[in-house]
Formats: C-alpha cells, sequence, structure tokens
C-alpha cells in the first residue's frame, strides 16, 4: 500500500490480508515502534530490538497473548493495591490516575488501549454515576471482555450499573418506557444511526421495561416488565430485553459497524471505510462468532496496518501523546495532575464528553488544546515529583549516552516521531537549544520544542 | 494595541498562503484587510452574533410553558409547571420560574421567543439532529461543513486580523464552525491560551513549523497539524496582549455559561473584531429527575445571559451583539416514569441583546395535533438563520444555509 493511495482504489481483501515484509518495507525498527504506537503505547526502548528479531507474526502474538503471568501477576497486585486506596479516600478523581498507571506500566499494553477503546465506545461518565465502585466494576468488565466474546460483553453492560445509571436508564415502567438506553444500544454501541427506526427504539424501551438498578445492582421487576410480544429490527415474537439485545446484535450491519470502529481506532482516522471495504473483516467476525480477538488480530497483522500507508494517519490522543513520551522516557510523575492535565486537553478518563465518547481525529486538535499540550509537557518537567528512570534528566540522559543535543535530538525522532522531522524543523530545534529562554535548560528546552511541533501529533 | 511590523506580517502572510490556508478564517490576514480596519468606524459590519447552544434537548414546554392548556397538565401530572408559578408573558405564555432574571429584557423589548422551530422528518438522534443544525442537511447530502464555516468563508470584504469566528469551551469544536480552510480557534479559557514556556524562536514566525508546507499533498492529517499550529500561536500571542490590557469583563455568576459568556464580553470590550462566538451548555438530555436539573440549567443560562447583556448594556455594546439560543431538539410532551421527557422534536429558539420587533414569534404550540408525541414544527431553523444572517449581519445568506429562505425571512421579521 503506497501512503498517498485512496481506500477506495485499494482490493479490500489484499489490505485486509497479512502484511510481509519486503526489500523496500522491512521489519524494522521504525515498524516496530509503529505497530506499538497503535496496538499499545509506544514500544519502550529496551523492547525494540527484541522485537525486530522477534519477526512480525510472533510480535502480533506477543502484543495479544497474555505472555509473562509473573509480571501480570505483580501488576495487578499493585494496581488493586492502588484501587483499595482510591477507595478508602473516596477520591473518585483519582481513578484516571489509576488507569493512566496502568497504561504505563502494564506488562500488556493492548488490553489497556483496547479496554480505553471500549470505554470510548461504551462512554460513561463518573461525574454523574459519583461511585467509585461501580466505575471500577464496568472498568473490569470493559478489560474482561475487551478481547472476548462482544455480545457477551454487550448484554453485560446492559445490564451494567454505572451504565444504566449514566443513561438514566435505571427505571423502565411498563406504562411509561424510558428510551435512552434503547436507543443508544443500537445507535452507539451496535448498529449506527440509520440502521433503525423511531419504531425500533420504542419496540426495544418496551422489552427493557422492569429493568432496573437497585442498591447498585442490575434487577428484573416482573411487576414493571411489558410482556407483550413486539416486533424489532423486523423481527417479531421478541418479549424479553435479553431477546432483544440478541434481535440487535443479529442484525446485518453489526459487524460492519464494529469493524469500522475499530479500524478508525487502530489504523486511521479517515476516511471512514466503507461497508464493502470492510467486509472481510466482518467475515473473520462473523466466523468467529463474534469474537474480538480475530478481528483485532486481522487488523493489525493487516497489509494496510503495516505497509507505510498507514504511518502518520492517526491524530495522537492526549493519552497516546503523554503516554507514549513518558514510557519512551521512563518518566514517573504525580500522576494525579497529570490525569488532570489531560482532562484540559480533551481526554479525562471515566468522563468521556457524552454517551458517544471522545470524537477523535482532528478533534483532538484546536488552539486550546495544542497549546495545552506544550503546557503539560512543561508542567510536568516543572514538577518537582517528574523523575527520568528514577533520576533527573541529567542523570539519565548520561546513563542513554546522550552526550550531546544533536544525538538527544535524533533520539527523540526515532522514539516518539511516526514522521521524520525535516531540515527546517532541525534546524529550529538546534537553534533552540542553544538560545536561553523559556527558563528551562537546554534539553527539556528541545522537548518541550518538540511538543510544539506538528509532527509530534501525529501517530 | 500594537500593529505587527510591515515585515514580520508578510511573512507570515506568505506563509499562510503557501500552505493555502489564508482564510478569512484564520488570524493570519492581508496587509490590506488590516489597514481596512484601521480606521472603520462603527457600521452593521461591526455586528456581533453569540450563539449559545443548549446542548441534549433543552424542554421547549417547560421553558416557555402554555401554562393555561389542559392538554399540557394532561400530559405533565408531575412535571408541569403550576400557572401559579410561572412568570407570565401573555395571557397564555409564561416563563419557567428560573428565568427570572431575564424577565426585565421583556419589557425593554431586548427579547424575542420564536415558537415551534424544527425541520421536517425529525430526527431524534442527539447526534444526528445536533448535525442537522449545524450543517442545515439531513444526512444522506451532507458535507462536513456547517452553515457559520461557510459563512466565514464568504466574508472577504472587510477582513481583519481577528479570527472571524471563536469558539469557547472544552468541547470539540461545533461542526456549525467547520469548513474547510477554515480555522475558527476553540478556546477553552481565555488563560490556557498562554504558553508556559515561550521559546523565543517559536514566536519567529518564519521559522515556525509549519510555516512552511510540509505536506504536498493539502488537507492531510499533517498539513492540518501544521496550519493549526500556526493559528494557535497566532491566538496565543493575541491573548497575551488581550490579557495584559485590564480586566472589563464585568460581574458573571461562576458557573460554566458564566466564564464562557464573560470570556466572550472581555473579547468584545478588548476591541477584537471577531464577529462570532460559539458557546454550549451542556446538561439538557432529562430523561429522569427532570426538575431540579432542569430549573439549574435554565437558571444558569438566563443569570448569565442576563450578565452578559448588562455588562453590554452598561458600555454601550447592546445594539451591536445579538445572542442567539437554540437546542437539538425539544422534548416529548408526555413525560416518562422516570421523572423525566425523552427526546421529542419541535422546540422555541431565543433572540437577545438588540431591540426587537416581537416578543413571541410564531404560534401557540398545538398539543392536540402532535407528530409520533411530539409537538409538530412550525418554522424552519434554517430561516431563522437566514433571518440573522440576513437582516442582523446584513450579509447574504444563500451560501451559508446552501438554500434561499427570503420568503420565509420576510414573513417572519425577526428583525425591525
Amino acid at each position: 500500500m503506497r501512503p498517498d493511495q485512496s481506500l477506495s482504489t485499494m482490493d479490500p481483501k489484499v489490505a485486509w490480508s497479512p502484511w510481509e515484509p519486503t526489500a523496500q518495507e522491512p521489519w524494522d525498527a521504525r515498524r516496530v515502534r509503529h505497530l506499538m504506537r497503535r496496538g499499545g503505547f509506544g514500544a519502550k526502548p529496551s523492547e525494540v530490538k527484541e522485537l525486530v528479531e522477534l519477526g512480525p507474526a510472533k510480535t502480533i502474538d506477543r502484543i495479544l497473548g497474555k505472555n509473562n503471568t509473573q509480571a501480570l501477576e505483580a501488576f495487578e497486585q499493585e494496581s488493586s493495591q492502588i484501587v483499595s486506596a482510591i477507595r478508602s479516600s473516596g477520591n473518585i478523581e483519582s481513578l484516571a490516575a489509576w488507569w493512566i498507571h496502568r497504561m504505563i506500566h502494564t506488562p500488556s499494553p493492548l488490553i489497556e488501549k483496547i479496554t480505553l477503546f471500549w470505554h470510548g465506545h461504551f462512554a460513561t461518565g463518573a461525574d454523574k454515576v459519583n461511585d467509585i465502585e461501580l466505575m471500577v466494576q464496568q472498568n473490569k468488565l470493559l478489560r474482561e471482555h475487551a478481547l472476548g466474546d462482544f455480545r457477551k460483553m454487550v448484554h453485560e453492560v446492559s445490564k451494567d450499573p454505572a451504565m444504566l445509571l449514566y443513561l438514566d436508564s435505571a427505571s423502565n415502567r411498563k406504562t411509561h418506557p424510558n428510551e435512552n438506553y434503547a436507543r443508544e444500544l443500537m445507535e452507539l454501541f451496535c448498529l449506527g444511526e440509520g440502521n433503525y427506526t423511531e419504531q425500533d427504539v420504542q419496540q426495544l424501551a418496551r422489552c427493557f421495561t422492569g429493568w432496573e438498578i437497585r442498591r447498585k445492582s442490575f434487577r428484573f421487576n416482573p411487576y414493571q416488565h411489558d410482556s407483550g410480544m413486539k416486533t424489532l429490527l423486523d423481527r417479531q415474537g421478541i418479549e424479553s430485553g435479553e431477546e432483544a439485545i440478541d434481535a440487535v446484535l443479529a442484525h446485518r450491519s453489526m459487524p460492519t459497524f464494529i469493524a469500522g470502529k475499530l479500524v478508525r481506532f487502530f489504523v486511521c482516522d479517515e476516511p471512514n471505510p466503507t461497508a464493502e471495504f470492510l467486509e472481510p473483516l466482518a467475515e473473520v467476525f462473523r466466523k468467529s462468532d463474534f469474537t474480538i480477538e480475530p478481528l483485532v488480530r486481522t487488523i493489525l497483522s493487516s497489509k494496510l496496518m503495516l505497509s507505510d500507508w498507514s504511518v502518520g494517519k492517526k491524530v495522537r490522543s492526549p493519552i497516546d501523546f503523554m503516554v507514549e513520551s513518558i514510557r519512551s522516557l521512563q518518566v514517573t510523575t504525580n500522576l494525579d495532575r497529570l490525569a488532570k492535565g489531560l482532562d484540559g486537553i480533551g481526554q479525562a478518563l471515566f468522563n468521556p464528553p457524552n454517551v458517544k465518547g471522545w470524537d477523535g481525529g482532528r478533534a483532538w486538535i484546536n488552539s486550546s488544546t495544542l497549546i495545552g499540550r506544550s503546557n503539560l509537557i512543561v508542567d510536568l518537567l516543572r514538577e518537582p515529583a517528574t523523575r527520568f528512570g528514577r533520576t533527573d534528566l541529567a542523570a539519565w540522559l548520561k546513563s542513554q549516552q546522550l552526550t550531546d543535543q544533536n544525538q538527544w535530538l535524533k533520539w527523540l525522532e526515532d522514539s516518539l516521531l511516526s514522521v521524520p522531522l525535516n531540515d527546517s524543523d532541525k534546524q529550529l530545534l538546534q537553534s533552540i537549544a542553544e538560545k536561553s529562554d523559556g527558563g528551562l535548560d537546554p534539553w527539556k528546552r528541545i522537548l518541550v520544542a518538540l511538543s510544539q511541533n506538528p509532527k509530534m501529533h501525529l501517530s | 494595541m500594537k500593529r505587527r511590523s510591515f515585515g514580520q506580517l508578510g511573512i507570515s502572510t506568505c506563509a499562510a498562503l503557501a500552505i493555502g490556508t489564508a482564510q478569512p478564517g484564520g488570524w493570519l490576514q492581508t496587509l490590506a484587510g488590516e489597514l481596512a480596519t484601521q480606521d472603520q468606524s462603527s457600521s452593521v459590519t461591526d455586528r456581533i452574533l453569540v450563539v449559545i447552544q443548549l446542548s441534549g434537548g433543552n424542554d421547549g414546554l417547560n421553558t416557555i410553558v402554555p401554562y393555561r392548556d389542559e392538554l399540557y397538565a394532561k400530559a405533565r401530572p408531575k412535571l408541569g409547571i403550576p400557572s401559579n408559578d410561572v412568570i407570565k408573558l401573555t395571557e397564555e405564555l409564561g416563563l419557567h420560574p428560573s428565568l427570572r432574571a431575564i424577565e426585565n429584557q421583556f419589557s425593554e423589548n431586548r427579547f424575542s421567543i420564536i415558537q415551534g422551530v424544527g425541520y421536517p422528518s425529525p430526527n431524534r438522534s442527539h447526534f444526528e439532529s445536533m448535525d442537522i443544525w449545524h450543517s442545515c442537511h439531513p444526512k444522506k447530502d451532507r458535507s462536513q461543513s456547517g452553515w457559520l464555516g461557510r459563512w466565514i468563508t464568504e466574508q472577504t470584504a472587510h477582513p481583519t486580523s481577528d479570527s472571524t469566528a471563536i469558539h469557547i469551551g472544552s468541547d470539540t469544536l461545533p461542526l456549525a464552525c467547520q469548513e474547510r480552510g477554515v480555522q475558527v480557534p476553540s478556546l477553552a479559557s481565555l488563560e490556557q491560551m498562554r504558553l508556559k514556556a515561550k521559546l523565543d524562536s517559536m514566536q519567529d514566525k518564519q521559522s515556525r513549523p509549519g510555516a512552511e508546507p510540509n505536506s504536498k499533498d493539502s488537507g492531510s492529517l499533517l498539513d492540518f497539524l501544521s496550519t493549526s499550529t500556526v493559528s494557535a500561536l497566532e491566538v496565543s500571542e493575541r491573548l497575551d496582549k488581550i490579557l495584559a490590557q485590564p480586566d472589563a469583563s464585568g460581574d458573571f455568576p461562576k458557573t460554566a455559561l458564566g466564564e464562557k459568556l464573560r470570556a466572550v464580553s472581555r473579547l468584545i470590550l478588548s476591541g477584537l473584531k471577531t464577529r462570532i462566538y460559539y458557546v454550549t451548555l451542556d446538561g439538557f438530555d432529562t430523561h429522569a429527575n427532570q426538575p431540579d436539573v432542569h430549573a439549574s440549567l435554565l437558571k444558569q443560562w438566563s443569570e448569565a445571559l442576563a450578565a452578559f447583556l448588562s455588562r453590554l448594556k452598561q458600555t454601550g455594546q447592546h445594539d451591536r451583539v445579538l445572542v442567539m439560543t437554540f437546542s437539538e431538539f425539544g422534548r416529548r410532551v408526555s413525560e416518562n416514569a422516570s421523572l423525566g421527557t425523552d427526546h421529542g422534536a419541535a422546540a422555541p429558539m431565543f433572540l437577545a441583546g438588540p431591540k426587537l420587533p416581537k416578543i413571541i414569534h410564531g404560534p401557540m404550540p398545538d398539543l392536540s395535533d402532535l407528530e409520533d408525541g411530539d409537538l409538530r414544527f412550525k418554522i424552519d431553523f434554517r430561516s431563522v438563520y437566514a433571518s440573522v444572517l440576513e437582516h442582523w449581519m446584513m450579509t447574504d445568506s444563500r451560501k451559508a444555509l446552501d438554500g434561499d429562505y427570503h420568503d420565509q425571512v420576510e414573513q417572519l421579521r425577526l428583525f425591525s
């Protein structure tokens, strides 16, 4: 796939077939970083060489697999300790810091990344739910099914207290069905707008009557359930909420809708691929009985994903922007402050803007968020808690054998940028290192200047 | 305000032209444009439009209450506003009690209600309906551009160095303000736009990243990021100067909308040449526990609006600023079982600011003639937009709205 080739001229079957290295497109450090950026939060400097040697197929296995169980166990233990601390502090805002901690330290970055995808997909806001336990419970639910059975995930989300509280659907009475969850289930979670009618919304809402959240748990209240027969999406004889969810999931547009959203998340912000282009993926999804893992595997190992075509085809989300930098530079810092900073530039974890989640792509970028991204880097550089590999930047640079600023710049370019700097970018960055301004040392100035370079926002 | 030197301006202008973004919406403008605005006296080209978007679907019936309508009381046994509580405007209509702050705007003829606004075949998805209001098109033939974005591309007669439109808020830039080649800055707040570490070299426009074409294919993500970066640094610089002046914004309630309108007030009073300000207030999706939530939102809206109008009056600006409020749809006439209302269709729009000829436009909501349980629309929202663009901004509306609404504009007569 040439970088400038338009999707409409590609054969979908070829685009989604497995990528093979060629002389022009070798499996090298650059491609490893690209894959790790999209399928996680960037490669750690230490693992790049190892993954190059491992080759593409085994690298994908490793990304998708739950290897290194020992590390995983230790990580989960640490993570649950943080949750306990948040529980006892009662500070729901700290949940964002907890998740960022997971993203930085997880041995399975893809799991956190795709859980973040599902959080944006089944968007639920802690501000409204206002319950630490329920938000943690939902996050666990999404992580548990992140690569699993999509239908099971939808069934469980439909009874998830946080979701139903967020959508004002905690009570559904026979006489006055609440349409909110019914509508979002079809519009945002499974089918996409235009694949159902207003009639379907009303019928589906009837199926959910009697579904309640009482004392933080789901409960079916038969006295409030409308047990009449409903016709939903041209299917007759549907009675219960569960049957209705199955009918929605069985709709022909579901696999394409989900595949399209995953492609946008992993491969390219634009253009929106056509149903025809997504058909091979929809087929993989159907064949696996709607298991998510084979679908994600097909996407990540595809020609479209691993050829040069997809490099630079996504705008970094605030989380990608920060977490990738932090992992590369082995930073530890005040994560509550970082979480607040991410909120300021458009990505408050556990508080997506609305039930549609984050729009992503170009919507991440505007005057405020661009200035805000640079300011967040400055804030963290000035934050006393910020450490590089448990020491200060100067010592860390020495430990990495980065002794002059040109090397430093090259290192940053290799580690953090998907698209290389041009000569004038480099000249500017070098001149910034030489002039003393901004109240920072030259090494940090280069980092700040890079945060104001458009290429820093590309993935 | 210090004018930029010829040299600096020339460079940034050429750079902007080179990357094909020197649209009237950008902060980078031609020298001719800068000069033209210097001795521009107050005129219709000074007029400002502030759009307030109530996101989530505002319950029109509980905002402007048909308090004597028996069908209203019947459909809203729990949620209906009792006639004793409404602030009566006419024999039939009254304001929600939380709208006390704007009551006096009516006696001064500076507030209009346009009843029954909507569009054919109403869509009840928030996102789709909002997109229809923003783009003026139903989904099937929609381009990724909005009515204000398209309007901006036409405002070439009086270009200034200031952005034609500004969105204040940390939400995504509304589709209404989008159009290819147009950069409408989104400012979470004025203060947030200051760079914490200013690098002198980055202030040198010639060498700024993005000041030269990075990529051959215009329209690529990198191209977009480059032009956005140039624009952000320009906005930041301009705001640095504005924030260095004394704050003339006045007293505002400490609410989300209050803060946004305070920022708009500060920008207007600083002499910025921006014509359109866009702000949103979210939370109107009242499926449950509507009474408290809705009352507090209406209070927030009306108090922020009242503070804004009062500040404009104090500073003699109130005849040049129009505030237009809308929501993506109204709500179902009948209440639901969760003490709330579901998505509906037609609802009122509001104009405020200058002297307006009439308090209420459009017929009374007819609760006996519903479409799927919702009010039928009587006035197309595009004819309201057209009136604002034609008779307030004094510009042609056809390109912005992708249609000719002159007949409806004549019928409506929203402005004297």
